[in-house]
């Protein structure tokens, strides 16, 4: 392939998007605007995922310990607790500790603990589980292994509730991912049919190149550089006015997040490598060359 | 191949079937080097399909096309562009890109073969003077006249110095002042050493050159011989084998009224 001909395709690209300016930035607009759908699901997704990921982080496993077995047995249930499987941490919370605990929960209405002779609350170990650990199959398993020890009154780690949840979370997927493909594909429509009205107005210009004797590469070459770019442009377009969103929204939900750099790169180079292949997909489908 | 003449062109034993009621059929012809030659018959004759076929945009159904060292019974899909870089091509409406500058438009020829940025500029630039239009290189198409246009369209067509020119009635939009720059250009052309095929439906305008004519009608050729302009051409038709549309061009006498 000829040095020159590589430089004039660019050139065909520029020309051909700064001629038709006006019809560029609409056909960009359109495609930034079906983009910034996605990416508005895409932030929605992420922030739900990051959110029920902080829940489970949160979530302790409290092992209580029977009164009156002594230092070294405690002792021993938590050098046991921290050889398991699965346990990242293990903190002792003392009954006075859990009182005092308790009592700043109750707020105002701790005058109610004074009337106490003595501290009702067990001792208890504070586990923190690893990541993977945290399914409902696995912590009932751990529960009721740890609850056969001698020493161990309860072990707790609200089963209901987080039973609940975890059915809430994968409902919640199954639905975001048919959600997102819907997405997905009408944004790959919108885009396509954005794409092939771009070339279908090009038409004479095709011909008269074809007339002229340009190999078909040369006659491609320049569409699909095209559709890369308007699909970076629209990309960027999409993450801008997404960021906008996350901005305002930011006020009312301190806790959300926006793409990390190395995400957002990724979305623009997937724009531009769908524009080029969505236009390449057109040309075909238009031009026989 | 090689005669007295090299032949640049050759069509040999042609079918073509267009549509139901539409065929070229067992043409024959040859163009040699440098020749200039005139396709006349009504519309509707066959000119564009047969010169579509040469410039091998259609495949015919049987038969040969030779243009150069290019035959549609061996050439590849992939090898066609280089076929289209020794021919030019002009037609009635002059496909020029209006969204490009009179000089982009010639310049494309040449970018397409990979030439360096300067060598185009001088030969654009060469070629435009040439059809006095170089005053106008930053125009668009649209600012221009039609046989501006034309010229523009011609330019483009031989800027890379092309063996053969087809022109598909490259006077039909045009009126009389401009038709005759038109084929003064060809003719100019033409004397640079490529051999032209212009078709035409118009048998007044090219009678008095003395050039060869080929006839087509209904999709047949009927007559192809060198000609020697010596008074009325219409006489020599009728004492040739004249098909009864010949006659029918004559009485409605086609040209007669047409912007002059």
């Amino acid at each position: 392939m000829n040095l020159n001909r590589i430089r004039y395709m660019f050139g065909e690209s520029w020309i051909m998007l700064n001629r038709r300016l006006g019809a560029a930035v609409i056909s960009v607009f359109i495609m930034g605007l079906s983009l910034l759908i996605l990416v508005i699901f895409l932030l929605l997704t992420l922030n739900i995922a990051v959110m029920i990921d902080r829940a489970s982080e949160e979530l302790r496993i409290f092992v209580y310990i029977e009164d009156g077995i002594g230092r070294d047995r405690s002792q021993e249930i938590q050098l046991s607790l921290l050889g398991m499987n699965g346990v990242e941490e293990v903190v002792f919370v003392s009954k006075s500790e859990a009182l005092t605990t308790f009592k700043e929960a109750l707020g105002e209405e701790s005058d109610l603990l004074d009337a106490l002779e003595r501290n009702p609350l067990p001792d208890a170990y504070k586990l923190k589980m690893q990541h993977d650990m945290m399914r409902s199959d696995e912590l009932e398993r751990l529960a009721g292994q740890i609850e056969e020890w001698d020493g161990v009154e309860e072990v707790r780690y609200g089963e209901k509730w987080f039973e609940r949840g975890e059915k809430f979370v994968k409902g919640f997927y199954v639905v975001d991912l048919v959600l997102g493909l819907i997405i997905f594909l009408s944004v790959i429509f919108v885009i396509s049919n954005t794409v092939r009205l771009t070339i279908l107005y090009r038409r004479k210009t095709i011909d008269v190149v074809k007339l002229v004797g340009a190999p078909s590469s040369y006659i491609r070459m320049p569409f699909i550089i095209e559709g890369a770019i308007q699909g970076i442009v629209a990309a960027l377009l999409a993450l801008g006015l997404g960021f906008l969103v996350y901005y305002f929204a930011h006020r009312y939900f301190p806790g959300i997040t926006f793409f990390q750099l190395e995400a957002a790169l990724l979305f623009v180079l997937f724009c531009a490598v769908l524009g080029a292949v969505v236009s390449y997909m057109a040309m075909r489908r238009f031009i026989r060359i | 191949m090689n005669q007295d003449k090299r032949i640049i062109v050759g069509v040999y034993h042609l079918n073509k079937k267009l549509g139901k009621h539409f065929s070229l059929e067992d043409i024959n012809l040859q163009v040699a080097n440098g020749e200039f030659v005139f396709l006349v018959g009504p519309s509707g004759a066959g000119k564009s399909t047969l010169l579509r076929l040469l410039y091998m945009d259609n495949m015919p159904d049987s038969g040969q096309i030779v243009v150069g060292p290019y035959i549609s019974t061996r050439i590849k899909r992939n090898t066609v562009p280089s076929l289209r870089r020794m021919v030019g091509i002009v037609f009635q409406d002059f496909r020029l890109i209006e969204d490009r500058t009179v000089f982009e438009n010639v310049a494309l020829a040449l970018k397409v073969t990979g030439a360096g940025m300067r060598e185009i500029k001088r030969q654009v630039t060469d070629i435009l003077t040439r059809v006095a239009l170089y005053h106008k290189r930053y125009e668009f198409p649209p600012a221009l006249s039609g046989g501006e246009q034309q010229r523009v369209a011609i330019a483009r067509a031989v800027v890379n110095r092309p063996a053969v020119l087809l022109a598909d009635e490259p006077t039909g939009n045009l009126d009389p002042t401009a038709t005759k720059n038109v084929l003064e250009l060809l003719f100019k052309v033409n004397a640079g050493g490529t051999a032209v095929l212009m078709a035409t439906h118009d048998i007044d305008l090219v009678r008095s050159f003395g050039q060869r004519i080929i006839y087509l009608e209904e999709g047949r050729l009927v007559r192809d011989k060198e000609m020697i302009y010596t008074g009325d051409l219409r006489e020599r038709i009728d004492d040739s084998r004249v098909s009864k549309r010949a006659e029918r061009m004559k009485d409605l006498d086609i040209t007669g009224g047409k912007g002059e």
